[in-house]
């Protein structure tokens, strides 16, 4: 066949893919962890928001590591998210529950990040500010469900990484790599629901 | 003549692409071992449907009738599968019948499958042997690679893994994971190997194996077993070497 190849297409979505783990993914994980420091009390946690935003160059080192990697991730995943179909009500299949649940879980993060941001980073991103947001039922499970969904999008992204980048290849190898990926969600799960307990008063 | 038991059939029916499907019911007499093709057999030898009305008879296409052309396969109860290998008695009735929904709509249960052989022709499923001498013979196979890619040639184009699959659909470009897997087979091939770069070339475009969205469906759907997502992640592998190195050379 003669006709052309688009020849960016392979290359944007093997960036797409590499990107939710470098650093989209490192960086939920680190800032999951860090966020732990909140349950050590108000001060602390202020404290290492201060800390974190006087860091010199701040702003370059979040503009290329979190938000340009993530806006590239979001706007391209919801193209893909356009381009499916789901069937599950014809194949009920637990793979392809994770696949709608990738998508929908994506949709809601972008939501998601988009608010917390918009709240927090360019807001006040204080102990009380949150602590106020989440005081309201609905703001706690708009937060818990934000924070979960994001980790499932994660885990289970990371579950389809494997297989993207040829690692995991048989059905045995996929099926060790998604116990592992399992594992993850549900560490990582639990520290960010205790991150978020601390602002619970 | 006492009590013939009967056959109950759904089928969803459309006189043409354009035209507005409906439902029809059916009643054929029942033998023992029959399958699908043979209760759309006994509807065309007399159409007349469960309300006693004289209608059309049903469209469909089967061709070898031993599940190995595909040419039989619509969805049955659901389930998209062969016709010809799709027994009666294995059925729960009423057996409701609808075309595949992936392909264009010809007429009643007979579809177009056309872009499966489109996507093949993309992917270079083939190996190019013609010249203007004799080439001579081809490298051997390994008996063992041979056995093992025999399992790969039995695709016979059916849609099965199409119609399951969540990635294919008219709001994408993807080929799907028959073609993909049919570029895994040429390029195991000791010929086929030789134009190896080609077909994964192919896979690199616009709807090429980039386009998977890991549902697995596809491998499930499969009648003949091929290890669809195996073939896919290992040509995963293949693509991101064959598309380093050719960038890395570049
Ligand atoms: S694994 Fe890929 S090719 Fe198979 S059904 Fe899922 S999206 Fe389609
Ligand atoms: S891979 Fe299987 S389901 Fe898909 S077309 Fe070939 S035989 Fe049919
Ligand atoms: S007629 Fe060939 S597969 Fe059914």
């Amino acid at each position: 066949m003669s006709t052309r190849q688009s020849p960016y297409h392979f290359l944007i979505r093997r960036v797409h893919s590499l990107l939710g783990l470098l650093p989209i993914g490192v960086f939920l994980a680190f800032h999951m962890v860090l966020n732990l420091s909140a349950r050590a009390g108000a001060e602390t946690y202020n404290k290492v928001i201060e800390t974190m935003r006087n860091f010199p160059g701040i702003f370059v080192i979040e503009l290329i590591v979190i938000f340009i990697p993530i806006a590239f991730h979001a706007i391209y995943g919801s193209w893909v998210v356009y381009t499916g179909q789901s069937n599950v009500l014809r194949y009920r299949y637990a793979r392809n529950w994770f696949y709608i649940i990738q998508r929908i879980s994506g949709i809601y993060t972008v939501i998601f990040v988009v608010t917390h941001v918009y709240l927090l980073r360019f807001g006040e991103a204080t102990f009380a500010a949150l602590q106020h947001f989440v005081s309201n039922p609905a703001g706690l499970i708009f937060y818990a469900l934000g924070v979960v969904l994001a980790i499932f999008h994660f885990a289970n992204g990371l579950w389809a990484f494997a297989i993207t980048w040829g690692l995991t290849i048989g059905p045995r190898s996929q099926q060790i790599w998604s116990y592992v990926c399992g594992g993850i969600f549900i560490v990582l799960s639990v520290v960010g629901l205790s991150d978020l307990t601390a602002f619970l008063k | 003549m006492a009590d013939q038991k009967m056959i109950r059939l759904k089928i969803r029916r459309q006189d043409g692409p354009d035209k507005a499907a409906r439902w029809e019911e059916f009643e054929v007499p029942y033998r023992a071992k029959m399958n699908i093709i043979s209760c759309l057999m006994d509807i065309q030898k007399n159409p007349v449907n469960a309300q006693g009305e004289r209608t059309s008879p049903v469209v469909w296409e089967c061709n070898c009738l031993e599940e190995v052309c595909g040419a039989c396969t619509m969805n049955i109860n659901g389930q998209s599968r062969q016709a010809c290998s799709a027994l009666v008695d294995q059925l729960e009735q009423p057996i409701v019948l609808e075309p595949l929904t992936k392909f264009p709509l010809v007429r009643d249960l007979m579809v177009d499958r056309q872009i499966m052989f489109d996507n093949l022709k993309k992917v270079r499923a083939w190996i190019p042997i013609d010249g203007t001498y004799n080439l001579g013979p081809g490298p051997r196979m390994a008996e063992v690679k041979r056995q093992w890619a025999y399992e790969l040639s039995k695709c016979m184009t059916c849609g099965c893994c199409m119609e399951a699959c969540p990635q294919v659909n008219s709001r994408s470009k993807f080929i799907g994971p028959a073609a993909i897997s049919q570029v895994r087979l040429f390029n195991t091939h000791p010929t086929g190997e030789m134009n190896k770069h080609e077909r994964l070339e192919a896979l690199l475009d616009d709807g090429g194996i980039t386009d998977c969205g890991n549902a697995q469906n596809c491998v499930r759907a499969c009648p003949k077993g091929i290890p669809l997502t195996t073939g896919i992640a290992d040509l995963n592998r293949e693509t991101n070497k064959y598309a380093l190195d050719r960038w890395l050379r570049k």
